[in-house]
């Protein structure tokens, strides 16, 4: 039972083809919900925490406790006036943002989210190839920040731009490699290492304790997928002023900067799945999903400590740590992986 | 002379430990004063606004002298004042004053003195005070 | 051969003056090859206040409140610097009392200074969080200033021929109350950044500033002595009280960022220890030269010349002033030590990358009051 088939269940008076078609729209229309919601929730509580962490209050006067600080943030930034650089290559310009808030909302509804009581899963997506499809749509993001950077006809935002380019080579092939990793362990047990749902299902022990290198490398490049602290050369605000979005302004800065914290959010809930048993823990038929909100909440405060308290890395520092630390790791990550595969440990 | 040298650090649980000190700092009280709803004690000898007693000035205009910045000018008022036969008052320009009290400490009767006063903040274009209006509190002067 | 532009192949990049780590208004022309700076070249005036020309308008105890607009976050010390050449021009001697309080706040106002510049230099390296910790800390200071001279920055605290007002108990407990606790909180701080291996990568062996060059070059400080150059004034002349406390210059010969990073630190724990023998120092008496009182204040006439150096948180900070015997000076000029500092830029911004050109310029310890000012 999940999700779907609930709302079919609810819509069946109209007829086989017209409930599932409607089904589908809703329930794709609250995976959008969520996602949103969740962006809105973690600027809120990126604001929060790093006030409480400076020793300030933070956002407390729209609202109660500031809740709606958020909400009229939004609203500021759509009503300003849009202002183009002059000499901008405008397609690109245009697209960027959008890129990259589509790529996040993309992978916001592919992401196993687990049983929740009556409803069953929540998962929208139920391919077979989740896992591909989810690294196929973290690899489009990064397009929309080098055409931003590329196309607003700034030297910030090139070098930004060229930055981010080389921070994304470095550190995805490692990723991709223990992700690699993870789908050699999931492959004993199931049939379908590819289908995410089936990976957290397998995940008796969490991966992350099986493959803890794995963790390491998986986390520190969601770190720099997000691109915050320490990772954040492409946009480093005391170097290139803000980077690759230097030139952007209104809702189009507010499409990046949703992006930034979406993809912490979905960084956290991508470990949270591959490393952490997702939706697993005790009561896992009807809590599963508290229970991946949980770990990923977690990862998150996690997520953002490292952001608040670490200095940014040089880019070339960066691109060494990349391919003559992380690769490395990666491959013996792989092997130690293989030996608890053929050993039969998971 | 002392040489100073690099500490000693694990690498890695440097950071850690780092991570750990920025998070405890979440669980302490914040330190902001939200300013219009609480104030902080202001220190005893925290001064700003000028304030004038009329009936002490002689009218030396030591204070516009020593005014470093064209604060202070020299106003006819007419008062009497046996004390004061030149009638003139200083007249304060809060646009321009940089609270450097030299007016305060050079003024041989004290006539001229500064206080806690610091809330000033008006939709009135101008900023300058007469001497009458020196020597009113601040919510008069406002009304 | 295809000579003849060779400089078409670099990029050239104005940073600043408005530009989230240049401190102000700082402007950098760069001309750089991908990510690596070929040339830097300093454009400084975007602050400039005339303070030196204003200094000859008015009177010597006006004069005092444009040093405190220099170095704004070190105003006790600029005051202390304006008064050691203007005291030497117009022969009045400061009491005792006023010798030693003007030592403590000096010291207390170096602190506040490096902390300032510690919270700033994390922020130009990536570091949100220490910058709050470091203003949590020097907001003690704030108080104490507060509580002594009435302002919190621009104290305007001394005065020609001694303080303007005395210090009192609730002070002087202030005062040990903050130097009990200090050490302890600047540690913690301090650890954040010293502890953590990127800080390390971004400041250890970036920026290296060779002791010639910096000799040459006239920089002083921290700077210098991260050089390996033990020079203070305070110990080279000792002004105020300065040799009748005990402490130790810090002393780095790793001339990178790093070791003026390190050298800093423990230059603020030297100044906790001078205050702390300094506070118990402090001699009953009058706090105030009588000469310069009251309506005397702005008789003061000066006639002839006078150089007053001392030891301000960034370098060597000289006054000079010409006197012609009226109540005004003829002439003020000011050696301001970041202005040197600065000018050492072009040497050591050459061939480093953006990022490592945002640490050195950091680690200087610009405030362009001073430099412009």
């Amino acid at each position: 039972m999940n999700i779907l088939n609930r709302i079919q269940g609810i819509l069946s008076p109209l007829g086989h083809d017209l409930s599932f078609a409607g089904a589908y729209l809703i329930e794709t229309i609250i995976a959008l919900v969520f996602a949103v919601t969740v962006v809105a929730g973690m600027v809120y509580f990126f604001r929060k925490y790093m006030a409480r962490v400076q020793n300030r209050i933070g956002p407390n006067r729209v609202g109660k406790f500031g809740v709606l600080q958020v909400m009229a943030d939004g609203l500021k930034l759509m009503q300003k006036e849009s202002i183009f650089p002059d000499g901008r290559d405008d397609l690109p310009y245009k697209i960027a943002p959008i890129i990259v808030f589509l790529g996040l909302i993309l992978a916001f509804i592919i992401v196993p989210y687990s049983n929740l009581y009556w409803f069953g899963s929540l998962t929208v997506t139920h391919s077979n190839v989740g896992i591909i499809l989810i690294f196929a749509i973290l690899a489009i993001m990064p397009i929309g920040e080098i055409f931003a950077g590329i196309s607003s006809n700034n030297k910030y935002a090139m070098l930004g731009a060229l930055r981010a380019v080389a921070k994304d080579i470095s550190f995805e092939v490692p990723m991709m490699l223990s992700i690699l990793a993870i789908i050699m362990i999931a492959s004993v047990n199931t049939s379908q290492p590819l289908n995410l749902q089936n990976i957290v299902s397998v995940q008796n022990i969490p991966f992350g304790i099986l493959e803890p290198i794995g963790l390491f490398i998986f986390f520190i490049s969601m770190i720099a997928r997000a691109s915050y602290s320490p990772f954040d050369m492409g946009e480093s605000d005391s170097e290139l002023v803000t980077g690759d979005t230097t030139e952007y302004g209104g809702l189009r800065f507010g499409l990046f900067y949703m992006g930034l914290f979406g993809t912490i959010f979905l960084g956290s809930m991508l470990v949270s799945v591959l490393y952490l048993g997702g939706g697993s823990g005790p009561y896992e038929s009807s809590l599963g999903f508290i229970w991946f909100l949980i770990k990923t909440v977690v990862l998150v405060v996690i997520s953002l400590t490292v952001w608040l308290s670490m200095p940014r890395v040089r880019i070339d520092k960066f691109v060494n740590f990349g391919w003559k630390i992380l690769l490395p790791l990666s491959f013996i990550n792989l092997v130690i992986t293989g030996i608890i595969v053929l050993g039969g440990i998971a | 002379m002392i040489e100073v040298k690099q500490p000693k650090r694990i690498p890695f649980i440097g950071m850690l430990q780092g991570m750990l000190t920025v998070f405890k700092h979440g669980l302490q009280k914040p330190v902001t004063v939200q300013y219009p709803e609480e104030k902080e004690n202001l220190p005893d000898r925290f001064k700003y606004r000028i304030f004038l007693s009329m009936d002490d000035c002689v009218g030396c205009t030591l204070c516009e002298q020593v005014c470093p910045n064209l604060t202070i000018s020299m106003q006819t008022v007419e008062r009497e004042n046996p004390r004061n036969k030149r009638k003139l008052y200083p007249d304060v320009n809060f646009g321009t004053c940089t609270v450097c009290r030299n007016c305060e400490e050079i003024c041989p009767t004290d006539a001229i003195y500064l206080t806690h006063v610091f809330e000033t903040a008006r939709t009135r274009n101008s900023f300058t005070y007469n001497p009458e209006e020196l020597e009113k509190h601040e919510e008069e002067v406002k009304r | 051969m295809n000579t003849a532009k060779p400089l078409n192949k670099y990029v050239e990049l104005n940073m600043g003056p408005q530009h989230p780590s240049t401190h102000g208004v700082l402007r950098l022309k760069l001309l750089l090859d991908g990510e690596t700076v070929k040339r830097v070249e300093p454009v400084i005036g975007y602050l400039h206040r005339n303070a030196e020309k204003i200094c000859e308008l008015d009177y010597y105890c006006d004069s005092l409140l444009y040093f405190d607009r220099m170095d704004y976050v070190n105003s006790l010390s600029m005051e202390a610097g304006y008064l050691e050449a203007a005291e030497k021009l117009l022969g009045i001697e400061p009491p005792e009392r006023a010798k030693w309080i003007r030592t403590v706040m000096a010291e207390l106002s170096r602190i506040a200074s490096h902390l300032v510049w510690a919270g700033a230099y994390g922020l130009d390296l990536g570091m949100l969080t220490p910058f709050f910790y470091v203003f949590d800390l020097r907001e003690q200071l704030l108080n104490i200033f507060t509580e002594a001279s009435g302002s919190r920055l621009l104290t305007n605290y001394m005065s020609i021929g001694g303080v303007y007002q005395d210090f009192n108990d609730k002070i002087v407990y202030m005062i040990k109350d903050f130097i009990k606790t200090f050490p302890k909180k600047l540690e913690e701080v301090f650890n954040l950044f010293v502890k953590n291996d990127i800080f390390i990568s971004r400041t250890k062996g970036i920026g290296i500033l060779e002791k010639d060059i910096a000799i040459s070059y006239g920089v002083t400080g921290p700077m210098l002595r991260a050089s390996g150059v033990e020079y203070d004034v305070r110990k080279a002349e000792p002004y105020l009280m300065y040799d009748k406390v005990n402490f130790d210059i810090p002393v780095s010969y790793t001339k990178d960022c790093l070791g003026r990073f390190l050298v800093r630190y423990e230059e603020m724990r030297q100044s906790v220890k001078i205050v702390k023998q300094a506070i118990d120092k402090i001699p009953d008496g009058p706090y105030f030269n009588p000469k310069a009182k009251k309506s005397l204040m702005i008789r003061l006439r000066g006639e002839g010349e006078a150089y007053g150096r001392t030891e301000s948180s960034k370098g060597e900070f000289g006054v000079y002033i010409v006197g012609d015997g009226t109540v005004k000076p003829y002439r003020v000029r000011v050696r301001s030590p970041t202005f040197k500092n600065l000018s050492v830029l072009r040497e050591l911004g050459k061939d480093v990358m953006i990022a490592d050109l945002v640490a050195i310029s950091g680690s200087i310890d610009l405030v362009f009051g001073e430099v412009d000012r």
